[in-house]
């Protein structure tokens, strides 16, 4: 972004199609009406969010799901509160405001030579479908890369054929659990908290010179994060994604600062062990 | 800095040289009873303006953070939509701004310029703005009850962020100034040269204006900021403090330093749409609540310890360059529940001496 | 940019402030540090009543409904519509077949323009603010026991008195402002004493919480009475001389025994008698409560003034009677007779010599037969007998719970409304007109201390828009009235002239200073600060009788809950002014956003007991009805009770079961659903 640019002007960006994620959620490709906008916004990090503008209802951050690797441009987002509810309401060609990539995204680079370990509930999958494409694409630069993945229930899994693409991949090793089954829910896999995962005989997960993704809700983030401290995990080894109420996305509103942390610019990515020591409640 | 003398009845031929370059001139006058408030110059009101008064109540803060101010205007129809941002940055000095308030202004440049992500709206009107500071040199009038700059090392006299500086002297005034363009005014015959003696009596009004200040406790107000630092205040003080705060807003509205904003889109016409953005409060429920209604900062006490935090932690004091508490005092005066920064401190000293008897 | 000197248009504080303005805009607001309401402090609904007042988004031309929509309109093409329409269903139906009802937020002129109009001009005292919708109770018991309806003392007072005891009301969240000013005057030495169901931010501050069972009210301050009776502690040459029906009064003061009303309220009797004993030691003490009392009866205000009277705290500083009201001119309303059965200056229409008066000054006949109270009005249309009704600022359909105004609207021939936005109640209206908001035009408000202030014209209103009371001008005129105001300062001179305390208050006059606390008369034109500061008048006091409703509270094994409607804790959740301010909108959205099938609050202790967790579904049953809400744990609600908030309508309707409207206080017993 060119340091002279007005930090609260979005640019327009037109919906390109829309699919059905799970219930009350949606992915939504789009791209800005102005290719420049286009390629300069491409340049964003796993990790990072854009401000959305609902021009008439306002502005909310989301996280973006796309790897910088691939093509297109796209948000996935629960409908939760007025602003989110009027996205849902757009269609293909239908037009927005976009303004980011904002945050700090995860030091992906840092991470070269290492394992992975994913572990996300429910949407928190969203954040980290961006860097297990990203670490996918960039294969030989990591060690094993694992992704623990939990929903409330089968129909609540995000991104279905992503998932079942990991399962089948050699370079992936993917666990799936869901909470509970509905008698209608084909449904072969593991019942349980995302945690149980950890637990079923020959899951071995590496621990050393690892680093652990951890997204989901508070109650999911407070057990797993209990589950991998017991495995040994350090707790600057453990990585997640903030999300707090946002008007500005660069520092200035004030709404997102927990503690001396501006989650907007110093996040939304911390570590466990940053996290910790915030001095406020998440 | 270049200093020069001017007779007293020459001090409001500032305004008008000010006016001549095209600035919008805003200068303090009194309203009913002890309001006083910061207003435009015209013909018909040049002659109120006073040169001491207590400071007025609404913080001059507002020139360059409006109280509620349009970003932008979005068109929609024929299948796009237009946007335009809206500016409003006219050329203009604040003839009279107090010590503390400049302090505010400087401390709210270094949030909204001084780094990466330069706020457009706020760096376009400071650009325009001409600050003349006054000393506050009447015991009588320019020093409240509340005022407490002495603590927050902003006053009486501001050293620096100010194209020029005015004090008086009695039948002189001295002006200072700060910046080239406030040097440029020296051009102007109503200033003369000073000499040994303006230097000598400026000192000897500060260090009487100084002993006028109620004997504030700035030791106690570094031992604040430590013990917020450090977390060592009692969770009992934050919930007595919470106890007593009624959700106004009011501390963070009129505090020279406070930053805070939302953005709201406002519908003006049929495909017409303004986005405003408005001063915000960490006292208020809305402030942290997020979409799904989880609410990280419930509690009242969560919300007032948050504007203590973020005003003596130390972390911030240094990323600022300054405090975000320039002792104005107005948090004082405008809190129902008596909570202001001063008599937060002291109850947070009072609590510190009763632990340490307990202990002792 | 300039800056103006005002009132708040939000509650009965009346507090001042200054809007700035620039480009015909208002742009910000800050407190008037020298008011004597607030000193300095106002509250989050004042801190951005610019945003309300510069919302882009108004009504901006009178509207007509044709073909069931409402179309633009001309203001001629309105006025004749308006006129016309009344006409014909006054011929159809008579006169007392149309109402008129107006938000206790609107002026003072406009206000006795609308209620004259209905009396002079369709010749029917079917005139109501939206107040009433609940009670008014306050100015009846007020008006016979004391004779003036009104707050006795000044706000700032309150920081002159010993003891404060403020009575079922959350000020914090309802009348900030005051709550500030009680808070501050405990932290320099008055005793502060709660009663009530409810704990809440000012019981943080107290000395002493009373939180007695709901509706025990009376019992509780007929108990502190006989405490102080018993003690001795009366003010008798005080009773002698300003005070009437005392023996009468001291004969009932036997069934309110200390242990037995503690056992009933539920409040210690320790404590009952150390706040008696404060209060009647006190050398000023005052009582506080909103006219809004959501179950508060008529003996309930009885009983305080009682014992206000029985131990002389009444017509010195800092002590007295606050009978706060919760609108910006609720007072002022009620002065200028917006009541069914009292004209301006609280004369009862039923009085054939107040009437005379009145014909000779307006120079027409006025009906004698009281009119239909907005309650009424909108529950069932006055028994069907309603046929139009026109709503000046006033939006029942979001705000006047207890009522069914939706449906009464919809059977009516004619609804007009006057409004600043397009609300719920004009889906209903088949005439709209658009008025002049707060700051666009100069009119003036009665704040809760009698305090008759002027609020400035700041801006012009947009392009075309006049004064709500210009519109009722000229639909007077239209039918034939000689109606003839320049400006609202003409209107303010004639009520100078019906309303005897009103007298001394001229426009010009009011503009001085901070408005005039009334009585303002000629010869008083400065104002009264406390009523009778200049003496007490004879035996102007009177004693009243308060019976015992224990069957009203008494709860049964099989209904053991009370459950308590609440609404005006929530009034402004809905109300049409938040609805257009960025961050208030924000703000009083968060419960109906956190419970948007609404909320049961209920003590942790009895959850506990039922095994509900915060958020469980829960029934609640009555012996006439059930209900399905979301239990709302809080420490804030008394054990043994369930306080609903009634941002969602039919829950009223649902539990009472059809036709058992007005009940404020309900039996219930509490199940946990399936979740």
């Amino acid at each position: 972004m060119n340091p002279d640019d007005n930090i609260y002007l979005p640019r327009i960006a037109v919906v390109d199609r829309v699919s059905d994620e799970i219930p009350e959620v949606k992915t939504f490709y789009w791209h800005f009406e102005d290719d420049a906008d286009q390629q300069a916004f491409r340049k964003f990090r796993p990790g990072q969010f854009a401000q959305v503008s609902i021009f008439g209802v306002g502005e909310f951050p989301a996280s973006l799901p796309p790897s910088p690797t691939e093509d297109e441009t796209f948000f996935t987002v629960r409908s939760v509160g007025s602003c989110t509810a009027a996205l849902h309401q757009l269609k293909p060609g239908d037009k927005f405001g976009v303004r980011g990539p904002y945050g700090n995204g995860f030091p992906m680079e840092e991470y070269y030579g290492r394992s992975l370990v994913f572990v996300a509930g429910g949407i928190g999958l969203i954040p980290l479908r961006s860097c297990i494409v990203y670490a996918l694409k960039n294969r030989e630069k990591y060690d094993r890369i694992l992704v623990f993945y939990g929903a409330r229930s089968p129909r609540e899994l995000m991104y279905l054929p992503s998932l079942r693409e990991w399962e089948r991949s050699a370079g992936i090793e993917c666990r799936l659990t869901v909470d509970r089954k509905g008698p209608e829910d084909e449904w072969e896999g593991n019942i349980g908290v995302v945690g149980s995962l950890f637990k079923i005989p020959g899951t071995n997960i590496p621990v050393d010179n690892t680093i652990a993704f951890v997204c989901g809700p508070p109650v999911m983030f407070r057990f797993v994060i209990r589950d991998l401290l017991g495995l040994g995990f350090r707790e600057q080894d453990i990585v997640s994604t903030l999300e707090r109420y946002m008007k500005c996305g660069v520092g200035k509103c004030g709404h997102c600062c927990i503690g001396v942390a501006y989650v907007c610019t110093q996040g939304p990515v911390f570590t466990y062990e940053q996290i910790r020591n915030l001095g406020e409640d998440i | 800095m270049k200093a020069r003398i001017l007779d007293r009845r020459d001090v409001l031929k500032i305004v008008d040289l000010l006016k001549r370059q095209g600035y919008e001139v805003i200068a303090p006058f009194r309203g009913r009873g002890r309001d006083t408030f910061f207003d435009t110059v015209s013909d018909e009101n040049r002659e109120r303006i006073e040169l001491h008064l207590p400071n007025p109540y609404y913080p001059p803060k507002r020139y360059v953070l409006p109280h509620i101010e349009p970003l932008l205007n979005a068109h929609s129809g024929n299948g796009g939509i237009r946007i335009q941002p809206t500016f409003d940055d006219p050329k203009r000095a604040i003839f009279g701004i107090r010590s503390c308030d400049v302090a505010g202004i400087y401390h709210l440049d270094r949030f909204y310029i001084g780094r990466e992500f330069r706020d457009t709206y706020y760096e376009r009107r400071r650009k325009n703005l001409f600050l003349v500071n006054m000393v506050c040199t009447d015991p009588g009038e320019d020093i409240n009850r509340e005022c407490f700059c002495m603590c927050a090392d902003t006053g009486p006299a501001s050293r620096d962020h100010f194209d020029m500086q005015l004090m008086d002297l009695g039948d002189e005034f001295m002006a200072v100034a700060g910046t080239a363009r406030g040097e440029a005014l020296f051009d102007d015959p109503i200033f003369t040269r000073g000499g040994e003696g303006h230097l000598k009596r400026r000192a000897e009004i500060l260090n009487g204006v100084r002993s006028h200040f109620k004997n504030t406790t700035r030791s106690w107000f570094s031992a604040a900021v430590r013990q917020i630092t450090q977390g060592t205040v009692l969770e009992k003080t934050w919930e007595e403090v919470g106890d007593r705060c009624l959700e106004c807003g009011g501390c963070t509205y009129v505090c020279p330093a406070c930053t805070c904003f939302t953005v709201s889109d406002r519908k003006v016409a049929p495909g017409e749409v303004e986005r405003v953005r408005v001063w915000d409060s960490c006292a208020l429920l809305g402030f942290t609540r997020m979409a799904g209604g989880h609410n990280p900062r419930r509690a009242v006490h969560d919300r007032r310890n948050r504007r203590f935090f973020r005003k003596l932690e130390h972390h911030f004091i240094e990323r600022e360059l300054s405090m975000a508490c320039v002792g104005c005092g107005r948090c004082a005066a405008v809190c129902h529940g008596d909570v202001g920064m001063p008599s937060v401190v002291e109850m947070i000293r009072r609590a510190t001496m009763e632990t340490d008897n307990n202990e002792s | 940019m300039a800056h103006r000197l005002t009132t708040c248009t939000f509650c009965g504080v009346g507090c001042g402030l200054y809007l700035e303005t620039a480009d015909n805009r208002v742009i910000g607001v800050s407190p008037s540090m020298s008011h004597p309401a607030n000193q300095g402090k106002i509250c989050l609904r004042g801190w951005h009543i610019h945003e309300v007042i510069s919302t882009p988004d108004r009504l901006r031309t009178p509207m007509i409904r044709k073909d069931g929509q409402l179309r633009e309109a001309g203001w001629d093409e309105a006025f004749d519509f308006i006129a016309r329409r009344l006409k014909e269903i006054r011929d159809k139906h008579g006169p007392d077949s149309i109402a008129f009802l107006n938000s206790p937020r609107c002026s003072n002129e406009e206000t006795y323009l609308l209620q004259k109009f209905g009396r002079t001009v369709i010749k029917t005292n079917n005139v109501d603010h939206g107040a009433g919708v609940y009670s008014n109770n306050s100015t009846d018991v007020l008006m016979e026991m004391i004779g003036v309806p009104a707050t006795t003392n000044s706000f700032n007072e309150l920081g002159k008195s010993d003891v404060i005891i403020v009575s079922n009301v959350d000020l914090g969240k309802r009348l900030p402002t005051i709550a500030g000013a009680v808070i501050r005057a405990r932290l320099d030495g008055a005793k502060v004493i709660v009663t009530g169901t409810r704990s809440h931010r000012v019981v943080k501050n107290a000395d002493i919480f009373l939180q007695n069972k709901p509706g025990t009210d009376a019992l509780l301050y007929g108990a502190m009475t006989k405490v102080i009776v018993d003690h001795g502690l009366m003010n008798l040459p005080f009773i002698k001389k300003h005070c009437s029906d005392f023996d009468n009064f001291l004969s009932t003061i036997v069934n309110f025994d200390l242990l037995e009303a503690s056992e009933v309220c539920g409040v210690q009797a320790e404590l009952i008698e150390e706040a008696a004993l404060a209060y009647a030691g006190a050398g000023s003490a005052a009582i506080l409560y909103s006219t809004g009392l959501e179950y508060g009866s008529t003996d309930a205000i009885k009983a305080m003034v009682n014992m206000c009277l029985v131990t002389g705290q009444i017509g010195k500083e800092g002590a007295g009677l606050f009978a706060l009201t919760e609108h910006n001119n609720l007072q002022g309303a009620c002065d200028m007779g917006m009541l069914p059965d009292r004209l301006p200056g609280y004369g009862q229409v039923t009085d054939a010599a107040v009437r005379a008066e009145f014909e000779k000054k307006w120079k027409t006949g006025i009906p004698a037969k009281p009119g239909i109270a907005a309650k009424w009005v909108l529950s069932d249309r006055g028994k069907g007998s309603i046929h139009a009704v026109w709503l000046c600022r006033y939006d029942p359909v979001s705000t006047a719970f207890f009522t069914n105004a939706e449906e009464s609207l919809k059977q009516c021939d004619l609804v007009i409304m006057q409004h600043l936005f397009l609300t719920e109640s004009a889906k209903y209206s088949h005439v709209v007109l658009p008025t002049a908001m707060f700051g666009e035009e100069q009119v003036t408000f009665t704040s809760g201390e009698r305090r008759i202030q002027l609020a400035k014209q700041v801006i012009d209103p947009p392009k075309g828009i006049t004064p709500g009371w210009h519109h009722i001008m000229q639909v007077a005129q239209e039918m034939g009235a000689d109606w003839r105001y320049e400006s609202a300062a003409d209107i303010m001179d004639e009520i100078g002239t019906v309303v005897p305390f009103y007298s001394g208050a001229s426009h010009e006059n009011l503009a001085r200073e901070y408005g005039r606390q009334w009585p303002c008369t000629k010869d008083k034109p400065l104002g009264t600060s406390f009523l009778f500061e200049d003496g007490i008048p004879g035996q102007c006091f009177k004693f009243m009788r308060v019976e015992r409703h224990d069957e009203l509270f008494a709860t049964s094994r099989e209904y053991p809950f009370l459950l308590v409607l609440g609404h005006s804790l929530y009034y402004w959740h809905r109300n049409v002014l938040i609805r257009h301010s960025e961050t208030l909108k924000r703000e009083y959205q968060v419960p109906l956003l956190d419970y948007p099938e609404g909320f049961a609050g209920m003590h942790p202790d009895d959850a506990k007991q039922l095994g509900v967790r915060d958020g469980d579904r829960i029934r609640l049953r009555s012996d006439s009805g059930s209900i399905v809400t979301v239990a709302a744990l809080s420490h804030e609600v008394r054990s043994g009770t369930l306080f609903m908030p009634f941002f969602v309508k039919q829950v009223e309707q649902q539990i009472q079961g059809p036709g058992r409207s007005g009940l404020h206080l309900i039996k219930v017993n509490v199940e946990k659903e399936a979740q």
